[in-house]
């Protein structure tokens, strides 16, 4: 095999992996299940403010 | 003491503030140091006919200094404050975190005392340090993952925040990129030969400085940028799913666009084609990631009237979609021959390195400061707002000369005759920048000012009795 025909199915392995990462993210999860992980800068406050750990209203 | 409490968890801020700390001195340092370079490029007598002090020897150190003194130093700082706060754990392994701090001191002094001194390899941008304190950085750089992959392995929280995603990747990548960039050999302790030649070594050369652009430059402040402007902005991130695919968008693309570096050289064309196709697509992801900063601030766009430090975030996201906008169109080929060489290239660095990397930088250490020094708030709100408007307005008449200058040096080298001839010498060239360069002098000192009045504020909040500074109150 040459190099170009690795280079070619490098690209491609690529580009399916990418086209995976987006289906999974925006078709097999919610967005709920992403709640928590954006919520983690707030996770830790010692005083907990009012914003926090709410439903975000973005997306 | 260098614990604070916060769910019950002690964090180990000690590194935290010495990086925080040597982030300002470093920021004046290499700044102070760009502004003498301005200087001189408008009255050369400032060399003084002295070796040591000439433009050629201070330029690497002018890098040098903003980009591992000042910069690296703030990527230290927060992310160790980020890794700790997200994970929600202790530092790991905290006598090699104060070795990474201890070593990456004694690397920037090295540079300090050797590179006006005319010792490095003056081929290698942004790799000009000699062997022996190459194998120091390396030597920082493994403790540096230990203590960050560490501290990720011992999290108490089941996530990784994608903040630290970023993070992550700039570490590894930076390894990489240093280790195989800087293989020499060593013929004494001040002198050593790359191992790579010709077309290779300007090939390694600008893989290795377009992914310390696209890793330190830009992944490490990324990280930075999904920390703070949340936290500051008081609300989680535009969407969670976006920067996900921010990050492995940025990862895959990156590597790839290096050879935009190289336009019309040696290097096969095929490979210069692939770079200008890669820098194009790059802009994709760039924007993603930017519309996905400003927007965390949907229906609270108010905050940005009344809080400097969140106006320094999302200022610092503008710059960095200017310049990932600009950076693809001189990726083009056929911009890029009028572009290279010239001032645009060094106008298009500072919008990226002082709008986008210094502001963020900024912004991030504005927030920092008071939390790990047991205060609500830095000890004057009015003096950052000062610092916001001396640093823009500094950005701003840097990079408009730079433009100006730039594509006015473009026109005129390729300006013909109809015979043929060049119809400008290259000094009529420098003549017609000179008044640019005078005005990016005049906007590096506005840049300084901001920064001294940054450390000042500082060390009036570090001073401050314990908890002295009540935390502003929200405004409803
Ligand atoms: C007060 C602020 C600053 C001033 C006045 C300044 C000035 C300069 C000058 C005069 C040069 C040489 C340009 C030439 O050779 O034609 C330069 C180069 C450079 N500066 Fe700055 N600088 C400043 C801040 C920064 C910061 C904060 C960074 C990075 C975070 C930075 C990164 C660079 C880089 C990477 C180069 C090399 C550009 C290239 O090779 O194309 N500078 N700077
Ligand atoms: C999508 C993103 C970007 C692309 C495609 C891009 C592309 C380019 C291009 C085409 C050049 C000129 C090369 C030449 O003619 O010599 C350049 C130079 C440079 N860019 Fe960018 N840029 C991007 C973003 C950034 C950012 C965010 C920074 C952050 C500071 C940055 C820093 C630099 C530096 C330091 C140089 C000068 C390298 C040197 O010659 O010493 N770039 N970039």
């Amino acid at each position: 095999m040459d190099i170009a025909t690795l280079h070619s199915i490098f690209t491609v392995l690529v580009f399916v992996g990418f086209i995976g990462l987006v289906v999974w993210l925006f078709v097999l999860k919610r967005k709920p299940d992403f709640d928590e992980q954006a919520n983690l800068p707030f996770a830790d406050d010692q005083k907990p403010k009012q914003q926090q750990k709410q439903e975000s209203d973005h997306e | 003491m260098s614990q604070t409490k916060s769910l019950n968890v002690d964090y180990n801020y000690t590194v935290v503030r010495l990086f925080a700390v040597t982030t300002v001195l470093w920021g004046i340092v290499g700044m102070g140091l760009g502004v003498l370079l301005a200087a001189q490029l408008y009255w050369p007598a400032l060399n003084f006919d002295t070796a040591w002090f000439t433009y050629s020897r201070l330029r690497p150190l002018h890098t040098n200094a903003v980009i591992f003194a000042f910069g690296t130093s703030a990527l230290f700082a927060t992310s160790y404050y980020v890794v700790q706060r997200t994970c929600q754990v202790r530092l790991f392994a905290e006598k090699l975190a104060m070795f990474t701090f201890i070593g990456w001191q004694a690397v920037i002094i090295a540079a300090i005392i050797t590179l006006p001194q005319g010792i490095g390899n003056s081929s290698k941008e942004y790799a000009e340090l000699e062997w022996p304190i190459d194998i120091l950085i390396a030597l920082v750089w493994i403790s540096y993952a230990v203590v960050f992959f560490g501290t990720l392995v011992k999290r108490k929280t089941s996530h990784i925040y994608v903040a630290n995603w970023f993070y992550g990747g700039f570490i590894i990548t930076v390894a990489a990129l240093h280790i195989v960039n800087s293989m020499a050999v060593p013929v004494s302790l001040t002198k050593s030969y790359s191992v790579y030649a010709g077309a290779v070594d300007a090939m390694v050369q600008w893989w290795y400085g377009h992914n310390a652009v696209g890793f330190l430059l830009t992944a490490g402040f990324l990280g930075m940028m999904y920390y703070f402007v949340p936290k500051q902005a008081g609300r989680p991130v535009y969407s969670y799913r976006l920067s996900v695919v921010h990050f492995w968008a940025l990862i895959a693309l990156y590597i790839w666009a290096g050879s935009h570096h190289l336009h019309y050289t040696a290097l096969p064309d095929w490979t210069q084609s692939v770079g200008m196709v890669m820098s194009v697509i790059l802009f994709v992801p760039s924007w993603g990631g930017m519309i996905n900063g400003i927007m965390t601030l949907s229906g609270a766009w108010h905050k940005l009237k009344t809080d400097p430090i969140l106006r320094f975030l999302i200022v610092s996201l503008s710059f960095y979609g200017m310049s990932t906008f600009e950076g693809p169109m001189m990726a083009i080929k056929s911009v890029n021959a009028l572009s290279h060489y010239t001032d645009w290239t060094v106008g298009h660095v500072h919008s990226g390195a002082l709008g986008w990397v210094a502001m963020v930088s900024i912004g991030a250490i504005y927030h920092l400061i008071p939390n790990i020094y047991n205060q609500g708030r830095m000890y004057s709100i009015k003096l950052i707002n000062t610092h916001f408007w001396l640093h823009t307005i500094g950005v701003v008449l840097y990079i408009v000369a730079m433009w100006i200058s730039g594509i006015m040096q473009g026109m005129m080298w390729r300006a013909v005759n109809t015979d043929g001839t060049l119809t400008y010498s290259f000094v009529q060239s420098l003549e017609a920048s000179y008044p640019f360069y005078l005005m990016r002098f005049i906007g590096g000192c506005f840049v300084v000012a901001g920064m001294l009045v940054m450390a000042y504020n500082v060390v009036k909040t570090i001073r401050a009795n314990d908890g002295a500074l009540e935390p502003v109150a929200e405004a409803a």
